[in-house]
C-alpha cells in the first residue's frame, strides 16, 4: 500500500509539472466547451435583417408594413430598392421584399397584389427560415384583409419535458471525449516508458508489476474525476448546463468509460512498439470516434451508411450515457446496454492487451 | 574465496541468433568483475539474465545462493541495477526519485547519504529531465546503490560521456569496492577494463573466449611489446616480419603494429630499414601489450569494428 501511495504521489507530481498535460486534460475541454458554447448560443434567438421597399402607400400596403414590422425574428429596413438590393448583395439582409406600387390599387379591385421577395438562395438560412416565415407572414395577411376568421389554432407542444439546447447536448459529450482522450493516451506514456527502458528499470527492483499497474489506472482515474468535475462546474455557471442525474451514477460511468478507453490503450501499446508510431495510431483512433459517435451533434444529422460505424463505437455508448444522466436527453440505448457495451470493450481490449503486451 | 555469482552453461537464441551460448563463468565476493566485448556480443544478454529481466533458454543462475529462476523478488531486493535509461521520471526531483525508489525496497539508504556519495549534491533540488548527461548517469548509478545492495550491475556505465563523467563513475565504482560490494560491469572499453577489473571475461559472438584477470591475460598471451606507426607507402609485411625479435605484424589503414620480444633490437632494425629504403617512420611509440591486443590475437578482429 505504501509503495501504491507512493507511486501515485509521483504521477500526480509529474502531471502537475507537465504543462502540455496538463493542458490537454483540463484546458482544452473547457476551451472547447467555451467556443462551442458562444458559437451555438447564438441560435436561440435567431434575427434577420429583412429589407422592404414599399413603392405603394395605399391602406393595404400600409397593413402589410405593420404586420412585417411585428414577426419578432425580422429586423425590417425600410429603404429604396437600390440601396436595399445593394445590401442583400453586401450580404447585409437575409432578405429583401419589394412591395409593388400598384399593390393597393390591384387589391381594392379584387386582384392579387403582387410582392416581389430577392434572396441568396446559396445562403440554406434565407431558404430554410426565412421564406415559410413571409409565407406565413401573408397568409396572416390575406386573413386580415379577407376578414376569414382562422378556424383551427394551432397550439405548438414539444414531447421533450425539457429543451435540450445545442450547448446541453455539448458539455456531456465534450466530458466523453475527455475521458476516451485520457485513457488512450494512456499508451503513448507505456509506449515510451519501454522504449526508454523505465519499465526495465523498474522490473529490475522488487516493485510488482500488479502494483505499478494498479497505481497508474488509480492515477487516471483521480484525473479523470477531476475533469468530470472541472467541466461539469464549467459548464453550470457558464452556459447554466443543469446537472440532473444522480451524482454517483455520473461518477460510475465516467469511471465505466475510463476504464474501457484505458484498455483500449494498453491493447494499442501491445502493438507499437516506438513513440513515433503511436500518436499518429491514437490519432487514427480518436478522430473517426470523435466525430462518428455523436457526441458533438445527434446522430440523426448522419448519413445512413455510417450508422453501423456509430454503433460499433464505445465512445457512443459513453456519450449517450452521460447525456442522459446530465440533461436527461432522450435516449439513444437503455443504460444497461451501454454498460453492457462499454463493459465489453473493456473485458476485450484488455484480454488483447494481456496476451500480447510484451514489457521489453 | 566465496562465489556469489555462479553461471553455468547459459543459452539464449533469438530466432537464429544464438545471443548467448553456453556461457559460463563465476564472480567472487568483493571483486570488480568485467565483461569486455564488441556491441552485439551478447554482454546485455548475459547481464540481464542474472539480473532476473531476462530468462533463459537453459542453464543455471545462482545470485547470492539463490536460483533466479525461482527467488527473483528476494534477490531483486539484495542486487542494484544501472541501466542507460535517460529519464526515469523526468519531472521528479533527483531526491525524490530517489526515496521513491527506495520505497520499492524492504531496505533503502537515505536519499542524501546516496546524492552525497555521486556528488549530486548542487542537484538535488532538481528535475531530472533538467540534468545533463553526465548527472543523470551519476544519478542512475546512485538509482543502483538505493537499496545497498550485495552486488552491483553496471552495463557500459561510460559509454558516451566525456573523460571526467567517465572517471567520476570510475571513482563511484571503486568507492563501491571499498564499502564490500562486488562489481559486475560490462564494457567495450578496453582501457575502462584494464583499469577497473579485478577479474575480465572477453565475450565474442556469444561466448566467453578467456577469463582472467587483465595482467594475466595480455601476459599470458603477449611475452612481447608492440611498436605502432603509420606508413605513408604500401610495405611489405613479410620484410618486417623477418626483422630481428618480431613475433607478429598487423597492418589496418596504413597503421602498422609489430609486436617484439626484444624492443631494443627490433627498433634498431625497423630504424636501419627505414633508412635504407626512404620510408618515414610517423608517430612512432612503443607500448605494452594491451586487452585490445588479447583480443585481437584471439578473434583475428578489433572490439570496435
Amino acid at each position: 500500500m505504501r509503495v501504491l501511495w507512493n507511486l501515485l504521489v509521483a504521477n500526480l507530481k509529474q502531471f502537475v509539472r507537465e504543462r502540455a498535460a496538463l493542458f490537454w486534460s483540463f484546458a482544452f475541454p473547457i476551451i472547447f466547451i467555451l467556443i462551442f458554447g458562444a458559437v451555438f448560443s447564438g441560435t436561440n434567438d435567431i434575427s434577420f435583417s429583412v429589407g422592404l421597399v414599399m413603392k405603394d402607400d395605399s391602406p393595404p400596403a400600409q397593413t402589410l408594413s405593420e404586420v412585417l414590422q411585428q414577426v419578432p425574428a425580422f429586423e425590417l429596413n425600410i429603404g429604396n430598392e437600390d440601396s436595399e438590393l445593394q445590401a442583400l448583395k453586401d450580404g447585409d439582409r437575409g432578405a429583401v421584399i419589394v412591395v409593388s406600387s400598384d399593390f393597393g390599387e390591384v387589391i381594392s379591385r379584387g386582384g392579387k397584389g403582387s410582392i416581389d421577395v430577392y434572396y441568396d438562395p446559396t445562403k440554406s438560412a434565407s431558404q430554410q427560415i426565412l421564406l415559410p416565415i413571409i409565407r406565413r407572414v401573408l397568409d396572416e395577411f390575406d386573413r386580415m384583409i379577407g376578414q376569414t376568421p382562422s378556424l383551427v389554432q394551432l397550439n405548438e407542444k414539444t414531447l421533450q419535458t425539457r429543451e435540450i439546447r445545442a450547448i446541453d447536448y455539448l458539455v456531456p459529450g465534450v466530458l466523453a471525449m475527455a475521458l476516451m482522450q485520457l485513457g488512450l493516451f494512456a499508451a503513448e506514456l507505456l509506449v515510451t516508458e519501454r522504449e526508454n527502458k523505465v519499465l526495465k528499470r523498474l522490473g529490475a527492483t522488487p516493485l510488482r508489476r500488479s502494483t505499478l499497474i494498479v497505481s497508474t489506472v488509480v492515477f487516471r482515474l483521480l484525473i479523470a474525476l477531476g475533469q468530470a468535475a472541472l467541466i461539469i462546474v464549467v459548464a453550470m455557471l457558464v452556459f447554466d448546463v443543469p446537472m440532473l442525474g444522480n451524482w454517483f451514477f455520473l461518477a460510475g460511468m465516467v469511471i465505466l468509460g475510463t476504464l474501457a478507453f484505458l484498455a483500449m490503450g494498453y491493447m494499442v501499446s501491445a502493438f507499437v512498439k516506438t513513440q513515433e508510431a503511436v500518436m499518429p495510431l491514437l490519432m487514427a483512433i480518436q478522430f473517426p470516434m470523435m466525430f462518428l459517435s455523436g457526441i458533438f451533434f445527434p446522430v440523426e444529422f448522419m448519413p445512413g451508411f455510417m450508422r453501423p460505424i456509430m454503433e460499433a463505437i464505445p465512445l457512443t455508448y459513453l456519450g449517450d450515457s452521460l447525456r442522459q444522466i446530465m440533461v436527461e436527453s432522450s435516449a439513444l440505448h437503455a443504460h444497461w446496454i451501454n454498460i453492457g457495451v462499454l463493459s465489453g470493450w473493456f473485458v476485450v481490449s484488455l484480454g488483447i492487451a494481456v496476451r500480447f503486451f510484451r514489457w521489453e | 574465496m566465496n562465489i556469489i555469482i555462479e553461471v553455468k552453461n547459459l543459452c539464449k537464441t533469438y530466432g537464429d541468433i544464438k545471443a548467448v551460448n553456453d556461457v559460463s563463468f563465476a564472480v567472487e565476493q568483493g571483486e570488480i568483475f568485467g565483461m569486455l566485448g564488441p556491441n552485439g556480443a551478447g554482454k546485455t544478454t548475459t547481464m540481464e539474465i542474472v539480473e532476473g529481466l531476462r530468462t533463459a533458454d537453459s542453464g543455471s543462475v545462482l545470485v547470492v545462493g539463490m536460483d533466479i529462476m525461482k527467488r527473483p523478488r528476494r534477490i531483486k531486493a539484495s542486487i542494484g541495477v544501472q541501466l542507460q535509461t535517460t529519464s526515469l521520471y523526468p519531472r521528479l526531483t533527483v531526491r525524490e526519485v530517489l526515496d521513491l525508489f527506495g520505497s520499492f525496497f524492504p531496505k533503502s539508504l537515505p536519499a542524501d547519504e546516496l546524492i552525497e556519495l555521486v556528488k549530486l549534491e548542487d542537484s538535488r533540488n532538481k528535475l531530472c529531465k533538467n540534468l545533463s548527461g553526465g548527472q543523470q548517469q551519476r544519478l542512475s548509478v546512485a538509482l543502483a546503490l538505493v537499496n545497498d545492495p550485495r552486488i552491483l550491475f553496471f552495463d557500459e556505465p561510460t559509454a558516451g560521456l566525456d573523460p571526467q563523467a567517465r572517471h567520476n563513475i570510475w571513482d563511484v565504482i571503486k568507492l563501491a569496492q571499498k564499502k564490500g560490494k562486488t562489481i559486475f560491469f560490462t564494457t567495450h572499453y578496453m582501457e575502462e577494463a584494464e583499469r577497473l577489473c579485478d577479474r575480465v571475461a572477453i565475450i565474442d559472438y556469444g561466448k566467453i573466449i578467456a577469463t582472467d584477470s587483465p595482467d594475466k591475460l595480455i601476459h599470458h598471451h603477449f611475452t612481447e611489446e608492440a611498436i605502432e606507426f603509420q606508413l605513408d607507402q604500401p610495405t611489405d609485411v613479410d620484410v618486417l616480419r623477418k626483422l630481428a625479435g618480431v613475433t607478429n605484424v598487423v597492418v589496418e589503414n596504413g597503421k602498422v603494429t609489430v609486436y617484439s620480444n626484444s624492443v631494443p633490437v627490433t627498433i634498431a632494425a625497423l630504424l636501419e630499414m627505414a633508412k635504407q629504403s626512404g620510408m618515414k617512420l610517423n608517430d612512432l611509440y612503443v607500448r605494452r601489450a594491451t586487452l585490445e591486443d588479447v583480443f585481437l590475437k584471439l578473434t583475428g578482429r578489433r572490439i570496435r569494428d
